[in-house]
């Protein structure tokens, strides 16, 4: 199952690049790339917590236009327990599709729903949570180093069958480097972290994440 | 009655001349004849000398001007004015080569004159074809040079102060032959707007070619001129609001240092707010460290004085990208010029012989 949600998506970033070439012809930019995160999840239900920890795999895409942005992310992986624990490991799948409004050069205003799905024992557990965004970026090296933070909080959401209402915070920053003098190749190191909780339930996600991007980061 | 005729025609031509200028130069030409066959010369010589000065479309076409000169010349008889008379035919025989006189229209002392002309002159013509518009490089504007004898000629195209603009000819004449100009100048430019000349004189080495006694200049006049091309205007150059300091400033140094301590400082801290009561991982340090060192790397990278190579390099192509821009749109205007058609208007040849009164 897991290969074939990789393949599709495999399959939907190449043909999603001619579209995107097009766009940049009509003066539109975008940004392709791939990332991977250390995981550590802390995963409370009741006043239980269990503590894994694993590796995410996964895709990222941009289209940015003068004034607005899309914003594409997936990542699956397998995550396992820390030492001690009695839990199962877990396959996850996440992924979030945002529209962002340019505000002003350096910030960016964005909506849209962001999803993490697992399998344990007893079945799968889905979150899906509606947020507001914002991201803030500032220049350390003109076209060169780059410094982002982004902060979310829920409008809405929901997990599990049948569903809880579900809310949550959550934050990523990091440092944005270009790869060579006039590469379009960037490298970004990132911290994340994302704190939905339901009745009962909260998953508190801290992920060390490592992209490679084809275009300007925005 | 005739004598009415004429003193009345004479005097509407003197009192009215603004009136003369505006008919045509073939009422003009038609008018001089009637004024001669009255036998009214001075009015007649006033007249057809009117009909051959006029320029432009009106002008008098080669039969016209032909036949004009011929009874001018005779005109000139009639009045005693021999050079004059000598003149007119010489003008006639450098327009038409070829033309004869009727002896049944013209009394024999005119005949005589005009043979003297004949012998005299060289035996040189030149004829252009109206106004032409040529594309310089591409087209060519063509005159035909004429000759009863076989003279070796120079031909050449001058400009208004006597220099050599482009060597048409040089050679021998039989019969005749076109000359053909593509509006460039010897250095394949094409010269700016003005009056220029086709000059054909005979080459030194045949300086005794033609009746002249060798020493002539046959003259035909021409003016150049282009309409106007619509061209682009060339850029601006980029205003200095766009160009980056090359050096550091103590202002550029805060803002690259501001934006890392910021983030470094909200990486670690923002955990606490997200999700507090929860024990962070050491992965927040890591990132929000490398932030911070990176924002105190490009604060020294833009301290004072520090030369910054990414901003030179970026002044350096936003100029240079300005230079390319300027130069392709000259280049390009340059062409819309050089494939602009010039109009080249012939006006009446002359001759210069070295006993021209």
């Amino acid at each position: 199952m897991k290969r074939h949600i990789a393949a599709v998506a495999l399959l939907v970033c190449v043909l999603a690049l001619p579209a995107a070439a097009r766009a940049q012809g009509r003066g539109m930019q975008f940004t392709v790339g791939g990332v991977g995160a250390q995981q550590t999840v802390q995963s409370h239900v009741d006043q239980v917590t269990d503590r894994f920890t694993g590796l995410l795999l996964g895709a990222e895409g941009s289209l940015v236009s003068d004034r607005f942005v899309v914003r594409l992310r997936y990542g699956e992986g397998r995550i396992n327990p820390k030492a001690g624990s009695s839990a199962a490991a877990r396959d996850v799948v996440e992924g979030e599709a945002l529209f962002g409004l340019r505000a002003v050069p350096w910030l960016t205003l964005w909506v849209g729903p962001s999803a993490r799905a697992y399998t344990t024992g007893d079945g799968d557990q889905r979150w899906l949570i509606w947020t507001g965004r914002a991201t803030a970026r500032g220049t350390l090296l003109p076209a060169r180093m780059q410094t982002f933070v982004e902060v979310w909080g829920a409008f809405s959401g929901n997990v599990g069958t049948p569903p809880l209402k579900a809310g949550g915070r959550g934050a990523y920053g990091g440092l944005e480097a270009r790869l060579g003098e006039a590469s379009a190749w960037w490298g970004r190191l990132g911290y994340r972290i994302e704190s939905p909780h339901a009745a009962g339930l909260r998953e508190t996600v801290e992920s060390l994440t490592l992209s490679l991007l084809y275009g300007l980061p925005q | 009655m005739n004598r009415l005729f004429a003193v009345g025609l004479t005097a509407s031509a003197l009192l009215v001349p603004t009136l003369a200028r505006a008919q045509s130069a073939t009422a003009l030409l038609d008018q001089g004849v009637r004024a001669y066959s009255v036998r009214e010369y001075d009015g007649g010589a006033w007249l057809l000398r009117r009909a051959l000065a006029v320029e432009g479309p009106n002008a008098l076409g080669t039969i016209d001007a032909a036949r004009a000169l011929m009874y001018l010349t005779a005109t000139e008889v009639a009045r005693n004015q021999r050079d004059s008379a000598l003149a007119a035919a010489r003008r006639l025989i450098v327009l038409d080569p070829r033309y004869r006189p009727d002896a049944q229209t013209f009394p024999p002392q005119v005949i005589a004159v005009y043979q003297e002309a004949r012998r005299s002159a060289p035996s040189v013509s030149i004829r252009a074809f109206g106004d032409t518009a040529i594309r310089p490089g591409s087209d060519a504007f063509v005159v035909r040079l004429g000759a009863t004898t076989a003279p070796e000629v120079t031909a050449t195209v001058t400009g208004a102060d006597g220099r050599v603009v482009r060597t048409l000819f040089n050679g021998t004449i039989r019969d005749s032959v076109d000359l053909r100009w593509n509006g460039l100048d010897g250095s394949g430019n094409a010269p700016p707007d003005g009056r220029y000349a086709i000059v054909v004189t005979p080459r030194r080495s045949s300086g005794t070619t033609g009746g002249a006694g060798g020493s002539w200049t046959l003259r035909l006049p021409l003016e150049l001129a282009r309409p106007a091309v619509d061209t682009t205007p060339l850029p601006a150059a980029p205003p200095d609001s766009l160009f980056r300091p090359e050096r550091g400033d103590t202002k550029g140094a805060m803002r690259a240092l501001v934006p890392g301590i910021v983030a470094g400082v909200a990486i670690v801290v923002l955990p606490k707010v997200v999700a507090s009561g929860e024990q962070a991982s050491n992965a927040r340090l890591i990132v929000g460290g490398t932030v911070t060192i990176a924002g105190i790397a490009a604060f020294l990278a833009h301290h004072p004085g520090q030369r910054l190579p990414g901003n030179e390099q970026y002044n350096r192509n936003l100029r240079e990208q300005y230079e390319r821009n300027a130069a392709e749109i000259a280049r390009r205007n340059a062409d819309r010029v050089r494939q602009g058609k010039m109009i080249i208007r012939p006006g009446a040849p002359s001759l210069v012989t070295r006993d021209t009164p």
